[in-house]
């Protein structure tokens, strides 16, 4: 299992651009697996990542959209994608001139692969 | 920790656990010293219960300190519980005077991974606080339970008051 959740972050992380890829328990926020560049703050990005999709995700369903499958956060000088892998949350971080379309199509097929 | 320095290090605490409270969303937060003497309160209703978990969390504390050194762990880094509505979080939040203990209770509201990331920034906090820079005077076997209660009446003089 621990191969195969490896395998997922790897996969991200070699897109360019990405600073960092982890996977994040929803419900503790704590990282599970990560490959992240020097100087991210895992214990953080985790904690933040996984409180925001919760909070999303609750405010999704009680607008009747449903279940919340990605959150795509943008900021001055970089991204946040954070898609659902079922009891984790597959997270990204990227820069802001990197390729979004390609990261999210990853992102997506490495969630998918842990389903 | 003297009774006499409570007064100037409970308001010290004061900012500090105000902020851990709102960022965290913890239902309950306690900070006390090694010796269980409370420090900071949030969320109690009663001041037995204080008394109570302050006393359980020193224990615990020495106990986990105790088992680290046994295991070669050298020292602990926290405890966590998770109940079906309420979790528990324990720590040691190091300080230049010492160890203090931070028990943490939250529902689903909150989450361990926002906990810890928010206690990792009170324990800086606190470890930079001038208060907190200055070696305390020991206390002798007269006083220690003077200055025990004491914690109590100085963060909640009215569940002091009550017991």
């Amino acid at each position: 299992m621990n191969q195969l959740f490896s395998a997922a972050v790897e996969r991200v992380s070699r897109v360019a651009g990405v600073r960092g890829a982890l996977l994040v328990e929803s419900e503790a926020g704590v990282p599970v697996v990560s490959e992240l560049r020097e100087g991210v703050n895992e214990t953080a990005i985790a904690a933040l990542a996984a409180s925001l999709f919760r909070r999303t995700a609750a405010a999704s369903e009680t607008a009747d959209f449903g279940r919340l499958n990605t959150l795509q956060l943008e900021a001055d000088d970089g991204h946040v994608v954070a898609v659902d892998a079922g009891d984790l949350i597959l997270v990204v971080v990227v820069d802001h001139d990197a390729q979004l379309g390609l990261v999210r199509y990853e992102a997506h097929r490495a969630a998918e692969s842990l389903a | 920790m003297r009774g006499s320095e409570l007064p100037r290090l409970v308001d010290a605490l004061r900012g500090p656990i105000h902020v851990f409270v709102r960022e965290s969303r913890a239902r309950i937060a306690l900070l006390v010293s090694g010796a269980g003497q409370v420090l900071a309160q949030h969320g109690f209703a009663r001041g037995y219960h204080v008394m109570n978990v302050a006393s359980l969390a020193a224990a615990t504390h020495a106990s986990s300190r105790a088992l680290a050194e046994l295991s070669g762990a050298s020292r602990w880094e926290h405890l966590y519980h998770g109940g079906r509505e309420r979790q528990l979080f324990l720590a040691p939040l190091r300080t230049p005077l010492g160890e203090l203990i931070l028990v943490v209770i939250f529902d689903a509201d909150s989450s361990l991974g926002i906990v810890r990331l928010f206690y990792e920034n009170l324990e800086r906090e606190v470890a930079a606080l001038p208060e907190f820079q200055q070696q305390p005077e020991r206390a002798d076997q007269s006083s220690f339970e003077q200055d025990l209660e004491a914690g109590l009446e100085y963060t909640s003089p009215e569940a002091a008051s009550e017991d």
